[in-house]
């Protein structure tokens, strides 16, 4: 939910703060539908969802803007409440119960990473435009920030964006990928390159761009389990003007610096957000798996079942500890951090493949929900090892930020792109 | 270290960190090893002044603990002295003063216990038997005679029995498991001292050859001591996996100083990304391990609260068990690697983090021992 981010006010007094819980819980049973009683939102994961889908959700979102429930640690000038961290977690441990708008990927990117870096580096017009409207549902943003032939290699891209004619905007042309729910969504916030004579990290620049503006054109992939969750965008000098610029022109590295951050986990500097992990709550779903594979006395299955179940509890304990850490160390967020998103892309796998063995053939033919789960999670397993940072640059960014080693010497720090786009082609002819 | 640490516990582990360095730090463990010998008793009642053997009794009993919760204060030198790789009976004898405290007799608590607390004695916990079987009673059969039980079998892997003054040994009786604390010079004990791979401890097997003890021995109820074993399984899974976690550290820490020092192809070795990035995964399973330490001594330190706290300390303890057992010999294996040639030799301490991080991973239960025990726990 939109309000779990960390730039409240000072914890308040406890009176105070139950005074507000209380109004909270008053008013969240007048005016919202239980979880089980309300009607499901909208399906994830099952294909590229029309933006008619989304209204109902997004008049939930006003409906509680207009409360003054969305973005209660918020800052008070651009639409939010300006009350504290604590206030937010009160709210959002009163709301569990209810049925919040469910806004799917682009509204988790939306009140999560983006606002989060936008609140960071953006104009105080830009903010004062388009903050409240974030809040009360009516602007929702997905990332522009990966391309076909930019993935661990972020700052790479290739996409342009050059000023235009009457010297008021831009005009941005290139190809993004893997954006979650473009479909929908009203803004994307894309990196584009705005100066190539500069060192790869130097040139780079932050734009607030229409999704339905001219020359954008949105195409659904296809995804390994055969959904549509994610879409290629092209752009075709899309136009943007000089108002959408996020941060400073070819300062664009250090707002993707906060945005990587947040997605990577250090904006899960609150306990609530970590998984709760109850050492004698083995996954239910696996005893059913293991006990419909007729294996239950099987000492192979039964060690491959607990292997699951400690590294499942070791992960979440884990986060724990990151949070002490981000609190009492030294060493940057950044590198921190990447330990929980390394230790997601490196177990999901791991416990995909153990689940398979546990179930014998039922991951492979199915009949029944539970094969196609385990078939479904099996596919999705590499998903943290792969996306939003490698497992590779998360190990780069511990041993390095964490662990004090050098980097690997480079071929492209300290000189200017087109170069390095032109010593890379050289090195393909020649070998 | 721990970011939970409280500032008592911080302080508390710098005392004993001194303790540790003044006494036996790792250039007079090594001069101990050489010569064949055994460390001084007075190391013993040294560490028993500065409060190692204390903090699993309460203050009624001569004991007490720094924070409220003697099980975490316990965990705090456990990790300690598996840092420096000290030898001696620490964990089986805070498991004969927790269970003392808990369901000795009054006769043993006055007797035996202040001995314990202020280090004159030392207490072997004798458990499982020759093949590793740690559940309890397996090895030993107790036999009633009059006035006391003639106790036949043998337990194995009993960490430095040759030194300890007692013998807290779990055997079957017909009416079900019984714990008897017992003289290691009682007639019939016999302390086989094994060579093995862990040179800073000794294992040793124990015989019992119709061993004859009175009633005053036997500890808790006749028959009934389930409970205990389990909540001293409980303790030494922890303790030993606090222990392993503090090698770790050192260990690691030593690697990646290694590795940023050695040069090889005109760079420190730490540049290549070959070696940054198993040296990130050492770290990451070294900060999970003392994550898992830390949530389950809190889960133990917590069990007497309630039958749902007693079930989640019984899990936390064999899963962080059996997570660091496993972590800490895939770290030994990649720190190996990165020492390369030298760490086939003597003279680099790298052997013995190895050997003791082995041993350790298999005593208080094996990593395939605690997954099974968790299943059978979650009623799998």
């Amino acid at each position: 939910m939109a309000s779990e981010t960390a730039f409240g006010r000072p914890d308040p007094d406890e009176p105070d703060l139950e005074e507000y819980r209380l109004r909270a819980r008053q008013w969240l049973a007048a005016n919202l539908q239980h979880r089980e009683a309300g009607p499901a939102g909208v399906v994830r994961g099952g294909g590229t969802h029309s933006a008619e889908e989304y209204l109902p959700e997004r008049a939930l979102q006003r409906k509680i803007y207009e409360a003054g429930y969305a973005g209660i640690n918020w800052p008070k000038e651009y639409g939010g409440q300006g009350l504290s961290d604590a206030h937010a977690r009160a709210f959002a441990r009163e709301a569990a119960p209810y049925r919040m708008p469910d806004l799917g990927h682009a509204g988790g990117t939306t009140y999560g990473p983006v606002s989060q870096t936008l609140l960071r580096h953006a104009s105080p017009d830009f903010l004062a435009r388009h903050v409240p409207r974030i809040l009360a549902g009516e602007e929702l943003f997905v990332q522009l920030f990966s391309e076909p032939d930019a993935g661990s290699d972020m700052a790479g891209i290739t996409t342009r964006a050059v000023r235009d004619d009457e010297g008021s905007g831009w005009l941005i042309t290139g190809s993004k990928v893997w954006t979650s729910g473009a479909s929908y969504a009203d803004y994307g916030l894309c990196l584009a390159r705005t100066n190539w004579d500069a060192p790869k990290h130097r040139g780079l620049t932050w734009f607030a761009v229409p999704m339905r503006g001219k020359g954008m054109s949105i195409r659904p992939v296809r995804e390994i389990t055969g959904a549509a969750e994610f879409c290629q965008e092209f752009l075709d000098e899309v136009w943007v003007s000089d108002d959408e610029v996020i941060g400073e022109v070819d300062q664009g590295w250090t707002v993707a610096q906060t945005m990587l951050l947040v997605e990577r986990g250090a904006g899960r500097d609150d306990p609530v957000n970590m998984p709760e992990t109850d050492p004698a709550g083995i996954d239910p779903f696996l005893v059913d798996l293991v006990r419909a594979a007729g294996r239950a006395q099987d000492p192979v299955a039964r060690q491959a079942l607990a292997r699951i179940h400690t590294a499942d509890w070791a992960r979440g304990q884990l986060g724990r500890r990151i949070t002490g850490l981000l609190r009492t160390s030294d060493k940057p967020a950044s590198g921190i951090a990447s330990y929980w998103k390394l230790a997601a892309g490196v177990y999901n796998p791991q416990r995909a493949r153990l689940m398979l063995e546990i179930g014998q053939g039922q991951p492979l033919v199915w009949r029944d929900d539970a094969g196609q789960r385990a078939a479904l999670e099996y596919l999705n397993s590499r998903v943290w090892s792969i996306a939003g940072g490698s497992n590779e640059m998360q190990r780069n960014a511990i041993s390095e930020r964490v662990l004090g080693l050098p980097r690997e010497p480079s071929f492209d720090r300290g000189r200017p792109f087109s170069e390095v786009q032109r010593s890379a082609r050289e090195w393909l002819e020649k070998n | 270290m721990d970011p939970e640490l409280s500032p008592d516990q911080r302080l508390l582990r710098e005392t004993a960190e001194r303790f540790i360095e003044a006494s036996l730090p790792l250039a007079k463990l090594r001069e101990l090893i050489e010569a064949g010998g055994e460390v001084d008793p007075a190391y013993r009642r040294e560490a028993a002044e500065v409060g190692w053997f204390a903090f699993l009794a309460p203050e009624s009993l001569g004991g007490g603990s720094v924070s409220d919760a003697g099980v975490l204060d316990t965990v705090v030198l456990a990790e300690l002295r598996g840092r420096y790789l000290q030898p001696g009976s620490f964990i089986d004898t805070n498991l004969a003063v927790a269970t003392l405290s808990r369901e000795g007799s009054e006769e043993q608590q006055a007797k035996i216990l202040p001995d314990l607390i202020a280090g004159e004695a030392a207490v072997a916990w004798a458990v499982a038997d020759p093949s590793g079987d740690w559940s309890g009673p397996a090895g030993v059969h107790a036999q009633a005679v009059p006035g006391g039980y003639r106790l036949t079998g043998r337990k194995g892997l009993v960490v430095e029995a040759q030194s300890a003054q007692w013998l807290l040994l779990t055997a079957n009786t017909p009416e079900g498991p019984t714990q008897f604390l017992l003289p290691v010079s009682t007639p019939g004990v016999g302390v086989e001292e094994l060579r093995g791979l862990d040179l800073t401890r000794r294992l040793c097997e124990v015989h019992l050859d119709g061993a004859v003890v009175d009633g005053s021995a036997v500890l808790g109820r006749p028959g009934q001591a389930g409970a205990a074993v389990d909540a001293q399984i409980r303790l030494a899974a922890v303790l030993g996996a606090a222990e392993s976690a503090g090698a770790m550290q050192y260990l690691f820490d030593l690697t990646l100083q290694y590795c940023k020092d050695r040069v090889a192809f005109g760079r420190p070795i730490g540049s290549f990304q070959a070696i940054k990035h198993q040296l990130a995964d050492s770290s990451l399973a070294l900060e999970m391990s003392h994550a898992v330490v830390t949530a389950a001594a809190q889960a133990v330190a917590a069990q007497d609260r309630g039958d749902q706290e007693a079930a989640r300390a019984a899990h936390a303890a064999s899963l962080a068990n059996a997570f660091v057992s496993d972590a800490a010999i895939e770290l030994a294996h990649n720190c190996w690697q990165h020492f390369g040639g030298i760490s086939y030799t003597w003279e680099h301490d790298f052997h013995l983090y190895l050997r003791r991080l082995t041993v350790d991973a298999a005593l208080y239960g094996s990593p395939t021992w605690h997954r099974e025990r968790v299943c059978q726990l979650s009623g799998v």
